[in-house]
């Protein structure tokens, strides 16, 4: 500073640091407030019993999806209830767990939030999440086995219900009847065997053209690993034996489902081996494929010029299929906010109220007493291929083991199929390495 | 403070207290100023850092209670055969990445240093990649390099040779992504050199052609040189880049097939968001730190040898 300094100045500048201390003072109350009113979405206190305010939905919905649950939530704000529901879109439900792990971390989680039917062992843990078992056992006409058993078993972690459902899917084979006619291979049927499926792909497969009979996710991701598992209990096989102690794939219906991927893949080179970029769907869609084992999901994603079917999967031993529940999880942000969640939970899961979501999105039903509802009708209406899907939830009477070890046994089985698919690893060999793995895995303590 | 300040100081303490003292010197005005920034930072810089330090020190699944275990992350990690496995990979990326981005930039660096019609055009389009996000690079190499329908495998059948499997064959995969990193962070480095190589002063080059200097002998003995700082910042700055490489695998590979692209981040974001353990993961995280810093460290020594600054 080029100026002299005179006391007057030196006055001026106590003066200006002053007001600028202030100014800081202020600025750092301000973000302090701005932060906790992000953590307190409105808490405002009224005096009737049970609280009243709004509590918060995160889910990762998109489009269609989207659309129809914030109506939902509308249609319930609508009827004034005490508590009403904020629908808070929290990016793509693959990022749901760690997004919650974190909000948790950070003190602000929502009070209910979608999230994978995997997560759910692990976030079980948690004493934050609530256990919503005992709000049912308050609650009578909260039908629990109502839900698919496959939904039920994904709620639930160590015999205490930790979700409800909020989606249910399986897999079941659709196929491009185009490709079939011009192979002229017949249509698949529910009486399918393993040896008709295989036959089928390697008769779709042209490798001129680059055609494919079947696609299969090679990433070693869950995505690998759960359509082995059908494979695995179509050959009446086990993940694990009943107490989850030990690997149970390393037998002979193990060694069946994997020499079956083995086969096709690697020997009848019939299967698009799909990096897990989603590829297989653009590909079906151009007609290079002619099968996917695949679920409701995928169904808005087929193009409308192709004609397509729906059919169970075939059957080793049993016509097994395995699905993928999904559940909306609560947590413990004050017994009121409990309550005023857990009052629109029961709205939403219950028949007419999922049914009508199930209506606006396609998504399966999630109870079985919807398909005895009169709306059941529309729902088929407009989703012809659904019948096959909701069919289908009968042959889904396993689930994935709903234990904390789950997303490393995941990885090393993950590793095994992918290691089959690319031949790099035979069968025999990769069961072997897989369920010394998951018996290390299990051996451990947590 | 300087001398005149301080005379100002004690001219001003006679009349005032300490406190006025304090509040009117420069340093608490600076602090004053930086202070909302250090506020930002200390709260969502320092703070997790801190944070992390703890966790690594900790068995921590981010749900349950944590427990102290002191170092027994860091002892588990002298054991883990995957984490020396992700270990070798990154450094077999690093290898690869750094020395062909920095060559492959100097020399189309040089070629962009000219006056010739369309240089812009040029330049714009070898810059064009970085620019361009990571998800959209990923996706146009999946296609290009798709084993079945990749333009690439197309070419290399026409010209006789077998189709290759890339992202798909645990041998392929990790060369892939380095070629994927290498097009994608080119043109970065292209505009650091051009701008080096714009400020080597022109009467240098004159001088050296004056002398009698081949194009060569000037580029070799007088652009070279001056290049020096430029080089040592792009090494170290790619360097840590390729050390923490995540996106790319990410987006692509998923650290397949048979775990071939697993690089330690890629390492680490698996133990704390897949199989959550989250101590485990941020020791991870401090061991990469060590041995980025000791990287650093080292290049800059070495640096400090080789390279001319100019004064």
């Amino acid at each position: 500073m080029k100026l002299a300094r005179t006391p007057e100045r030196i006055r001026v500048r106590g003066a200006a640091t002053l007001v600028l201390l202030a100014a800081t003072v202020a600025l750092v109350l301000l973000a302090a407030l701005l932060a906790a009113c992000g953590s307190s979405t409105s808490t405002s206190t009224s005096a009737s019993p049970g609280g009243s305010g709004t509590v918060t939905l995160w889910h990762g919905d998109v489009d269609v999806e989207r659309a129809a649950l914030e109506s939902m939530a509308a249609q319930y704000n609508g009827t004034n209830p005490p508590w009403k529901v904020q629908t808070v879109f929290s990016g793509n439900s693959d990022y749901a767990l760690q997004k919650l792990l974190t909000a948790m971390a950070g003190g602000k989680a929502p009070d209910m939030m979608y999230q994978y039917g995997s997560s759910l062992p692990n976030l079980a843990r948690s004493p934050k999440i609530v256990t919503i078992g005992d709000l049912i056992a308050k609650t009578p006409s909260y039908d629990w086995n109502d839900f698919y058993p496959a939904a039920r078993l994904a709620c639930t972690v160590n015999g205490k219900i930790k979700a409800v459902p909020s989606l249910i899917d399986n897999l079941c084979l659709v196929y491009n009847k185009k490709l079939f006619d011009q192979a002229g291979v017949s249509y698949p049927t529910a009486q399918w065997t393993w040896a008709d499926f295989r036959a089928a792909a390697k008769k779709l497969t042209n490798a001129s053209v680059k055609q494919y009979g079947w696609a299969y996710v090679a990433d070693g991701s869950e995505d690998s690993v759960w359509r082995y598992l059908a494979t695995l209990w179509q050959a009446n096989g086990d993940l694990l034996n009943a107490d989850n102690t030990k690997a149970a794939f390393d037998s002979p219906a193990g060694l069946a489902s994997m020499t079956l991927l083995h086969d096709m893949a690697v020997v009848d080179k019939s299967v698009y081996l799909d990096t897990g970029n989603g590829n297989y769907m653009n590909l079906f869609n151009n007609g290079k494929i002619a099968m996917l084992w695949t679920g409701p999901w995928d169904m808005s994603t087929i193009n409308k010029d192709v004609q397509y079917d729906v059919e169970i999967l075939p059957a080793d031993v049993v016509h097994a299929s395995i699905a993928g529940p999904d559940s909306w999880i609560m947590v413990d942000n004050g017994a009121d906010r409990v309550q005023g969640a857990w009052s629109f939970l029961q709205w939403f899961t219950s028949a007419k109220g999922h049914l009508e979501y199930a209506i606006k999105t396609g998504n399966l039903p999630i109870r079985e007493s919807e398909t005895k509802l009169p709306e059941y009708k529309q729902y088929l209406a407009k989703y012809p291929y659904a019948k096959v899907f909701v069919d289908n939830l009968n042959n889904v009477t396993k689930a994935r083991p709903n234990i904390p070890q789950y997303p490393k046994i995941s990885i090393a089985l993950g590793q095994a199929v992918q290691g089959v698919l690319l031949g790099k690893l035979q069968p025999q060999q990769a069961l072997d390495q897989a369920s010394q793995q998951v018996d290390a895995i299990l051996s451990a303590p947590m | 403070m300087s001398a005149r300040d301080a005379a100002v100081a004690t001219q001003r303490g006679r009349r005032a207290g300490r406190w006025d003292r304090v509040l009117a010197s420069e340093s608490t005005t600076g602090w004053l100023f930086v202070s909302p920034a250090v506020i930002v930072i200390g709260l969502f810089g320092v703070a997790p850092i801190i944070w992390s330090v703890v966790l690594s020190f900790q068995s921590n699944d981010l749900v349950t209670p944590a427990t102290w275990i002191g170092l027994a992350n860091y002892k588990a990690l002298l054991h883990d055969p995957m984490f020396a496995a992700s270990v070798r990979r990154t450094i077999l990326y690093t290898v690869l990445f750094v020395p062909v981005v920095t060559v492959g930039a100097l020399g189309l660096a040089v070629a962009l240093n000219r006056r010739l019609r369309g240089m812009r055009f040029y330049r714009t389009a070898v810059f064009a990649p970085v620019v361009t996000s990571t998800v959209a690079t990923a996706i146009m190499f999946n296609w290009l390099l798709d084993p079945d329908f990749g333009i690439v495998n197309a070419l290399l059948v026409k010209l006789g040779f077998s189709a290759q499997g890339f992202f798909q064959s645990p041998s392929q995969a990790l060369y892939c992504i380095v070629v994927m990193t290498v097009w994608g962070w080119l043109g970065f480095a292209v505009i650091i050199f051009l701008a080096a190589l714009q400020g080597v002063p022109q009467e240098l080059m004159e001088a050296a052609a004056i002398d009698g200097a081949t194009r060569w002998r000037a580029f070799r003995r007088v652009q070279l040189p001056m290049l020096g700082p430029a080089t040592l910042f792009l090494v170290i700055w790619l360097s840590i880049n390729a050390l923490q490489l995540f996106d790319e695998i990410y987006v692509t590979t998923r650290g397949g097939p048979l775990s071939a692209t697993t690089v330690v981040v890629y390492y680490l974001y698996q133990q704390a968001f897949q199989v959550f353990q989250a101590g485990y993961a941020t020791a991870i995280a401090y061991v990469l730190f060590l041995g980025i810093l000791l990287l650093t460290v080292v290049q800059l020594l070495i640096g400090r040898r080789f390279v001319h600054y100019r004064s």
